[in-house]
């Protein structure tokens, strides 16, 4: 990495309402849906995959698979960490445009940064970009 | 694409030096959000995240919110 690249933030502005924004949530939290394979967590390495969950899932739909944080809360309220509710809510008042369609769920957890760094998050970006069509995306962490 | 982060780990978040980026403050890992089904919590801190994408920039920094009602259900 540079030290352009450590020094600069890549700030993207938005200059259209809030109202008429696509918004997706990309999260760490290791969240999938039920029918999706899980996370591996027994690799000791870490899991540099990641999920995509259409933007039809329900809360009910999904889970965490993840052993570096208490998702003891996500169990019962998935919202907790991936606010799919919420964001479905924001969007039936008018305060965005709507959501897009689909988010992304990995798992934080790592021992390969430069992989996740250089191949996974690309990637999302990718499927963001030319998939989702999201114009903003949340980011939440475990 | 504009992002907007929500962290409960302010220290290791600014280390990544977020281009936007909201503390709800106290809430612990596991809780971006807050506590399961404080539906209208979750509302709030959400749309405070996405509002922070309307406001003057302020890249690399942590906005740390207080959200009483995190706490007075403990």
């Amino acid at each position: 990495m540079s030290q352009l690249h450590r020094k600069c933030v890549p700030f993207t502005p938005y200059e259209r309402e809030l109202s008429r924004a696509t918004v997706a949530i990309v999260t760490a939290a290791g969240v999938h849906k039920k029918v999706q394979q899980a996370f591996n967590i027994a690799d000791e390495l870490g899991d540099l995959t990641f999920r995509i969950i259409d933007s039809s899932a329900n809360s009910a739909d999904l889970m965490v698979t993840h052993h570096h944080y208490d998702h003891w809360d996500a169990d019962s309220d998935i919202n907790v960490v991936f606010p799919i509710d919420a964001l479905g809510s924001l969007a039936n008042e008018g305060f965005i445009g709507g959501l897009a369609r689909s988010h992304v769920g990995f798992m934080g957890y790592t021992m390969q940064l430069k992989r996740m760094y250089e191949e996974t998050a690309p990637a999302i970006a990718e499927h963001i970009d030319k998939q989702s069509r999201a114009d903003i995306v949340v980011l939440t962490g475990g | 694409m504009s992002t907007v982060l929500i962290t409960v780990s302010p220290e290791a978040s600014r280390q990544m030096r977020p281009p936007r980026a909201l503390y709800p403050k106290g809430f612990k890992i596991g809780n971006s959000l807050g506590r399961p089904f404080m539906h209208e919590l979750h509302k709030r801190v959400l749309r405070d995240a996405l509002s922070l994408v309307k406001e003057a920039p302020m890249p690399g920094e942590i906005i740390e919110r207080e959200y009483p009602e995190y706490t007075i259900k403990e």
